[in-house]
């Protein structure tokens, strides 16, 4: 379980998160969206501990991270994280990418990271391309890759930031694919992203962040068919 | 056409010159390389330490790049060869003094640690032009902070400078000259004594000029190996 207990960050003097409070359970898959500035990929970096915050707390199954005497990288091998420009390792190939975590903080050995690489690969659909390098992958295939990353740590939960938003369009549903089957498998999982499609078909929550804070919380229906408020019916215009 | 110098190019076969031309370039190698070595893995370990989180080692390290490459070469080599063993106290430097072939090895030493400075610098660049998005993609999977360093940017780093490595690893063998200044008996100096002692100093000087070039170019194709090599797919050696 995540509990974000009354979060607040400031980039200098400039406040990017304010007042957050949300609780996300095992299994629950839950979708932030919201403007480009509001928050939403500042608050999934604050939750794996990759930037910290002033005041409230995180707990991530019950240990804080702003703890001091919390080992942020081993709180991290929980948390997996997709990046929107995939940030594969360029001079690494796909089984390279997926093992090396493994190997050097799990210390599995090499033929056991193999083997578990290649099964991810299959479950993400492109085995065939274990051995090509990241610059001559599609934007898609990378993606599903950056995925078999997390994935190989066998995370708790997996976190996404705009998965999809620097793909091109036909390539977005190979990626969501994968994200709804994760989700149906029972995968924590923490998206920030617009696709309708998926929140419809997965998300048990959706946020809705503007300036750092949380503005409307609801489902799929409640949200995306009938938004309280003006700010939220607003974006909801620009993006449908 | 006449010229009132009297040239004469067989010198630079003639026994003892063209050996000793010889020997003066197998020091340079020498020099050159074991220089290069302490220049290379102490100037990433430099570069590294400018960009850890870590603030007294981000400051030692600045300190030592802002020191090493802000003084002259020249300079350098003079105080470690003059200054340099008084460091250990009298009695100690006095013993430091009477090593054999001191000079050789002093001027190694300097001409590392100068050319380490510039290495840091190039990390320090190499670094900086990986973007954050890609640290954190290392870190969110529960790497450790040397981990990330050692498993993907250093590696990553590296092959993206290797063009101005080349340059450096270049400069290293031409700066290994300025070791003459403390006697060591490396190419140029060897041009020197020729000239001392046949006055066939114009010869002499243009035979370690083509050697230099010879030995420059092959250092240019090597490290061109070594790029095609290590090129990240994508990027440095497009076609």
């Amino acid at each position: 379980m995540i509990e974000i207990k009354n979060v607040n960050k400031w980039f200098g003097e400039f406040q990017v998160l304010t007042d957050i409070n949300e609780t996300i359970e095992r299994g629950q898959t839950v979708v932030i969206c919201g403007p480009s500035g509001s928050g939403k990929s500042t608050l999934l970096r604050c939750i794996n501990g990759l930037e910290p915050y002033q005041k409230g707390q995180i707990l991530v199954d019950g240990v804080s991270l702003s703890d001091p005497k919390t080992n942020l990288y081993k709180l991290r091998e929980n948390i997996g994280m997709v990046f929107q420009r995939f940030e594969l390792y360029p001079h690494m190939t796909a089984l390279q990418n997926i093992t090396l975590a493994p190997m050097k903080v799990r210390k599995l050995s090499k033929d056991k990271a193999r083997k578990k690489a290649m099964e991810l690969l299959q479950r993400v659909g492109i085995p065939d391309k274990a051995d090509s390098y990241p610059a001559n992958l599609s934007g898609g295939q990378q993606q599903r890759v950056a995925i078999a990353r997390s994935l190989a740590m066998e995370p708790k939960y997996m976190m996404f930031d705009e998965p999809t938003s620097a793909l091109d369009p036909e390539m977005i549903k190979e990626v969501l694919d994968v994200m709804i089957d994760l989700a149906k498998e029972g995968m924590t999982m923490l998206c920030v992203t617009h696709e309708m499609g998926f929140a419809r078909e997965v998300a048990d929550e959706i946020i809705f962040m503007d300036f750092g804070k949380i503005v409307e919380r609801g489902t799929y229906e409640g949200f995306f068919k009938n938004p309280k408020s003006e700010r939220a019916k607003e974006f909801l215009k620009q993006i449908l | 056409m006449g010229f009132a110098y009297d040239f004469d190019w067989g010198v630079l076969w003639r026994q003892p010159y063209g050996i000793w031309l010889l020997q003066g370039l197998w020091l340079t190698i020498k020099i050159g390389f074991v220089a290069w070595i302490v220049a290379f893995f102490l100037g990433v370990l430099v570069g590294t330490l400018r960009v850890t989180p870590w603030r007294w080692l981000r400051f030692i390290s600045t300190a030592y790049t802002e020191i090493f490459r802000n003084i002259p070469f020249l300079v350098q080599l003079f105080f470690w060869y003059y200054a340099g063993p008084m460091i250990f106290g009298e009695s100690l430097g006095r013993q430091i003094n009477q090593i054999v072939g001191l000079n050789f090895y002093v001027a190694i030493l300097a001409l590392g640690l100068y050319t380490a400075s510039r290495v840091a610098e190039h990390m320090r660049a190499g670094f900086a032009s990986i973007s954050r998005d890609q640290y954190q993609a290392v870190l969110s999977t529960g790497m450790t902070q040397y981990q990330m360093y050692r498993y993907v940017i250093i590696p990553y780093a590296l092959r993206i400078i290797i063009p101005p490595l080349t340059t450096e690893f270049l400069t290293i063998f031409k700066n290994s000259s300025v070791a003459m200044t403390i006697g060591v008996a490396e190419l140029t100096f060897m041009s020197y004594r020729i000239d001392a002692e046949t006055f066939h100093g114009l010869e002499a000087t243009t035979g370690a000029m083509v050697i230099y070039l010879i030995l420059g170019l092959t250092v240019v194709r090597a490290m061109g190996i070594i790029e095609a090599r290590f090129k990240i797919p994508g990027m440095i050696g497009r076609e």
